[in-house]
């Protein structure tokens, strides 16, 4: 029989299906609520197709139509699947992060958006730019998904000849956003700051990717984009400028600059640190006087990616582990019964594990058996936990070595803040535990999206600010150290 | 005599470099690779002997753990730590020409890449198979392994990449080494490599693990 891949975002799942098999079979094994039954009334189990075919009857229209839908819209209740698919599921929208912190501003005229450029989602926001206050948020998954979920296979497939497609397409993508939120406020723009990871920004302002494919990583193209409605084809009016801000360098790009801003430690005098803990985990540590920052292939590990029973938190994820009485208690959200694990959790069952003495101190499962049994049918394998290592000591090096070429002592960081959508869910204590990050719990702090909230103080503050960043920000290569082998390994212990 | 074998063989499997180490847990206290080596050669043990059937065994013990996810990498590290410890006593033997090895193997990470550390694991495990380790670092080009080809004729090649963006540059390294030694056997490795890349880029064996690596190589010098 015929099989198909389905690629489900902002999951990060893929499965492979039968011909003709009902996206709602599918779905609903990942969580996916279908509140009027299958009937196509509700329109809640909306899927947007963003690679492949999935062909639409005339049923199907007529109720796309009276639920106001457009063509890349389909009801996951009348739809099978015929080809490969990429697909964002509307109901897992709340995955994605957005953002309400308030923060100093000085008030200016009219309005503006701030636009967070992520590998995986893209957040934008309608800021009016006398209060300060966001007027309307859209949220969606980058539809550059379906050309691979890291930066790297972006790159690859920029190199294969995609780059013009992903221009476009995350251009008009942004676009549609904006519309989106112009159509429910009639106002006019005066500015559009975006911010992004290095590759990103230069998929999206058509610069060439190919110096980030391969070491030294470095790209002469990272300063300030200034670009103009007519080259991105968008088709509202824009008075003043859309820029895209610039990178700090290699793989460290604005959302961190952003971030920093957010944090606000290039103005103290204590060492603060700034975690993301997105696709591309990136760190930075620093001060008023000197900044160094790096980014390690953290992230996909806390997305649910290379755990066997990984997933996102939606209904059925194990979203958090306690202990009671030397035993595991899960917490599953929608409480039900439990499906796989998401990031939260996974950092929770280490912890918790090592603790009841059931790993080792090499991560290796005491019994001997090739699995530990979580709750209900939800089990962590021995490679999930070798994959938990890689990423915790990935972090946990970093901070190491960033902290080394500042010459301080870790414990000389005064606060430390945890970013990205992943980070609001975790539980510290049980980081700490792990030896991810060897702070006290007390210094640090979960701080939500940092990229969002620093685009929007972008578009308070003059560029001033940026530059003395900038100049003040080194990148660290955190393979070319020479002892980067031994810490990286030291970290991956249990001690 | 044989019991000094045995406890040698335990110490590198475990990982147990010197006495005064820590790790494992279970050794604390005992004598570790660098004593019981320089037990073995006082106790007149032929270095041969000591490579053949302590060193060798144990690291081919380590190398299936390893691929059956036994145990990972810390404990490969740990373990090749102490083989190390172990070889830096069988050096002058080595020099002497009283311990032959099967052959020479060159390993890199290809031009562009920085990543280290499944290479040194391939290559630790190779050398605990008996061979002799030229290693060229990382970010490697063709020019160089061709260079080390020379001054070591007959070698076999290894090359490892952790990126899809630099795994391509395996293609141009093997095309140029087969200008200049076509007999040459070539091995590839890393995270995205598959064998179907190695079949396309012509590339003789594609290891998914560093024991796969070791069982083709032993195959070739027996």
């Amino acid at each position: 029989m015929k099989k198909h891949i389905i690629s489900l975002h902002p999951l990060g799942k893929e499965l492979k299906v039968n011909d003709q098999t009902p996206l709602i079979d599918v779905l609903h094994e990942f969580g996916v609520e279908f509140p009027c039954g299958g009937k196509g009334t509700c329109g809640k189990c909306r899927v947007r197709l963003l690679n492949g075919e999935l062909n639409v009857t005339k049923d199907q229209q007529k109720k796309l139509d009276q639920l106001g839908l457009d063509s890349d819209w389909r009801l996951a209740c009348y739809s099978k699947c015929t080809s490969d698919i990429t697909l964002e599921i509307e109901q897992f929208k709340h995955l994605i992060l957005a953002d309400e912190t308030e923060f100093f501003f000085v008030p200016g005229k009219g309005f503006a958006i701030a636009v967070d450029l992520g590998t995986t989602t893209i957040v934008a926001q309608l800021i009016d730019l006398s209060t300060a206050q966001v007027m309307a948020v859209e949220t969606m998954v980058n539809p550059q998904v379906r050309f691979g979920a890291d930066l790297i296979s972006r790159i690859q497939a920029c190199l294969e000849g995609s780059a013009s497609e992903m221009t476009r397409i995350i251009r008009a993508a942004i676009g549609m956003m904006i519309t989106l939120m112009l159509k429910k406020h009639d106002v006019e723009l005066e500015e559009v700051i975006l911010v992004g990871n290095t590759v990103m920004q230069l998929i999206f302002s058509n610069c060439d990717v190919s110096p980030l494919a391969a070491y030294p990583f470095h790209s002469t193209n990272l300063g300030m984009k200034i670009l103009t409605t007519t080259e991105l084809n968008w088709k509202f009016k824009v008075n003043k400028r859309i820029k895209f801000y610039p990178s700090i360098g290699s793989f460290v790009g604005s959302d961190i600059l952003a971030g920093i801003v957010a944090t606000g430690l290039h103005l103290k005098e204590e060492y603060t640190a700034l975690i993301d803990l997105g696709t591309n985990g990136e760190i930075v540590i620093g001060n008023k006087q000197r900044i160094v920052c790096a980014s390690t292939a953290a992230g996909p590990a806390f997305e649910g990616a290379n755990i066997s029973m990984g997933m996102r938190a939606v209904t059925g994820a194990i979203s958090s582990l306690k202990q009671a009485d030397g035993q595991l208690k899960a917490n599953v959200i929608g409480n039900t019964i439990a499906k796989g694990i998401c990031g939260s959790a996974l950092i929770d069952a280490v912890a918790i594990l090592r603790k009841l003495d059931q790993l080792g101190m090499f991560g290796e499962i005491n019994s001997g058996e090739p699995d530990i049994l979580l709750s209900g049918k939800v089990r962590l394998t021995q490679q999930d936990i070798n994959e938990f290592q890689l990423a915790k000591a990935a972090i946990a090096a970093g901070l190491f070595i960033l902290a080394k070429d500042l010459e301080i002592e870790l414990s000389h960081i005064s606060e430390l803040y945890i970013a990205g959508g992943f980070g609001n869910y975790i539980n510290i204590d049980h980081v700490v535990e792990t030896g991810m990050i060897e702070l006290s719990p007390k210094k640090i702090h979960k701080m939500g999206n940092t990229a969002l909230i620093g685009a929007k103080m972008f578009l308070f503050s003059d560029l001033s600010t940026i530059d003395e960043i900038l100049k003040k920000a080194t990148l660290v290569n955190l393979e070319a150290d020479r002892s980067f082998q031994d810490i990286y390994v030291d970290k991956m212990l249990f001690l | 005599m044989e019991d000094l074998l045995v406890k040698l063989l335990e110490a590198v499997e475990f990982g147990k470099v010197d006495k005064k180490s820590p790790y494992p847990p279970q050794l604390r206290d005992m004598d570790g690779a660098h004593e019981l080596t320089i037990s073995a050669i006082e106790a007149g043990i032929k270095p041969q002997i000591i490579l053949e059937e302590a060193l060798i065994p144990a690291m081919s013990k380590v190398g299936k753990k390893f691929a059956e996810c036994k145990i990972f990498v810390p404990q490969m590290l740990m373990s090749a730590r102490a083989m190390g410890a172990s070889m830096f006593q069988l050096k002058p033997f080595f020099a002497s020409g009283a311990i032959k090895t099967k052959g020479t193997f060159i390993i890199g990470t290809v031009k562009g890449d920085l990543h280290d550390i499944g290479k040194n694991l391939v290559s630790m495990m190779v050398e605990g198979g008996g061979w002799s380790i030229v290693d060229l670092g990382v970010d490697v080009g063709s020019d160089k392994f061709v260079e080390a080809l020379k001054n070591n004729p007959g070698a076999v090649i290894g090359l490892s990449a952790l990126l899809t963006t630099t795994m391509v540059n395996m293609g141009e390294i093997v095309s140029t080494i087969r200008e200049h030694a076509p007999e040459t056997k070539i091995l590839i490795g890393g995270a995205p490599v598959t064998a179907e890349f190695c079949q396309h880029i012509g590339a003789d064996f594609y290891a998914p693990d560093p024991q796969k690596a070791v069982e083709y190589m032993n195959k070739l010098a027996s």
